[in-house]
């Protein structure tokens, strides 16, 4: 196996693994269709699909923020499941394994769409003048209890690329500073700093929301 | 070691509190407005207070994000059946080849 396809089997389980396992209670069945589709029942990888699309789907969404693409994403997700699942050990939760695999994939995809290693660096670290105004603002415009996951959605879509992965992947995801490092290929304090920098647009945008009207992610996105 | 060692809380100016945000967050649970060594500066710079609250109620709201929120579209699946009944179909064709070189017995 490349080291590519090592990177996308991976399952240590770091801390942050063990995190998202909690967050990542057994589900009902699920035990039994792996088994069941690593010798190749359809049925099985079926009932896996239908239990884990929603959530592969949503994630492929919020990092790539269209529906075209996030649909494609999913489909190779899956496929690549497929072709993986008998390197399962389920040494962490399936569906954090299952996730590892798409982030890595759609990681994968924005580099090959010209996210370079150089270039996604880049791209986290936007230039000074596209960095959000360290805006102290003043407590009656204070945001806390208006904050509400429908307006949080909308204003990460709106996002520039590099500070939604960042966000999606450690304030979403639950993916700790030093695994998001390794993903990205930048280091530890970059990911904290490019994160403090996203949620601080966040509260721009959450200050200054767009029309209600407007649709969270295009169908497309140029 | 982080750069908050290097700091004297006592004496913080809103600078220096800026400078430190993202290590605060990214240390212990990111509960910043709890940090004991900050309570007597984020009660004296009120802005500084409603900044860590906003960006608090920003990652804890993002936590609620994690649950699944759209669907694909039929279409999805179609197409993952369609490729690995293609796949399917091919292998079946690799499993029947027959090397017209093989010496025959």
């Amino acid at each position: 196996m490349s080291s590519q396809g090592q990177m996308m089997t991976q399952a240590t389980p770091s801390r942050a693994n063990l995190g998202l396992f909690k967050r990542n209670p057994p589900i009902a069945g699920e035990a039994e269709a792996i088994e069941a589709a690593q010798k190749g029942d359809a049925e099985a990888f079926a009932k896996l699909y239908n239990l884990h699309k929603r959530r592969v789907y949503t994630l492929c969404l919020r990092m790539l923020g269209n529906v075209s693409e996030a649909e494609d994403m999913t489909q190779n997700a899956f496929l690549h499941l497929f072709r993986k699942l008998g390197s399962f050990r389920g040494e962490s939760a399936f569906s954090t394994w299952l996730h590892r695999l798409t982030v890595n994939l759609v990681l994968m995809q924005l580099r090959k769409k010209g996210l370079s290693l150089v270039s996604l660096e880049e791209t986290v670290n936007p230039a000074d003048d596209d960095t959000p105004k360290r805006d102290f603002g003043s407590q009656d415009q204070i945001l806390a209890g208006s904050v509400d996951r429908v307006t949080l959605e909308r204003a990460v879509a709106a996002l520039p690329p590099g500070y939604r992965m960042v966000f999606v992947l450690h304030d979403v995801e639950g993916y700790e500073h030093n695994e998001i490092a390794v993903m990205l290929d930048c280091s530890t304090g970059n990911s904290k700093s490019q994160l403090h920098k996203a949620r601080l647009r966040l509260r721009e945008l959450l200050r200054n929301p767009s029309p209600p009207h407007m649709s969270v992610y295009p169908e497309s996105e140029q | 070691m982080t750069v908050q060692h290097h700091i004297d809380f006592d004496h913080l100016k809103p600078e220096e509190f800026e400078h430190i945000l993202p290590d605060l967050f990214a240390t212990g649970d990111g509960k910043v407005s709890q940090d004991p060594r900050l309570k007597k500066f984020l009660a004296d710079n009120p802005d500084c207070a409603a900044l860590v609250s906003d960006l608090e109620a920003i990652a804890e709201t993002a936590r609620s994000l994690f649950e699944p929120v759209a669907e694909p579209s039929d279409r999805v699946w179609q197409n993952i059946q369609a490729k690995l009944q293609e796949d399917s179909v091919l292998a079946s064709i690799d499993d029947d080849y027959i090397d017209p070189d093989a010496p025959i017995d």
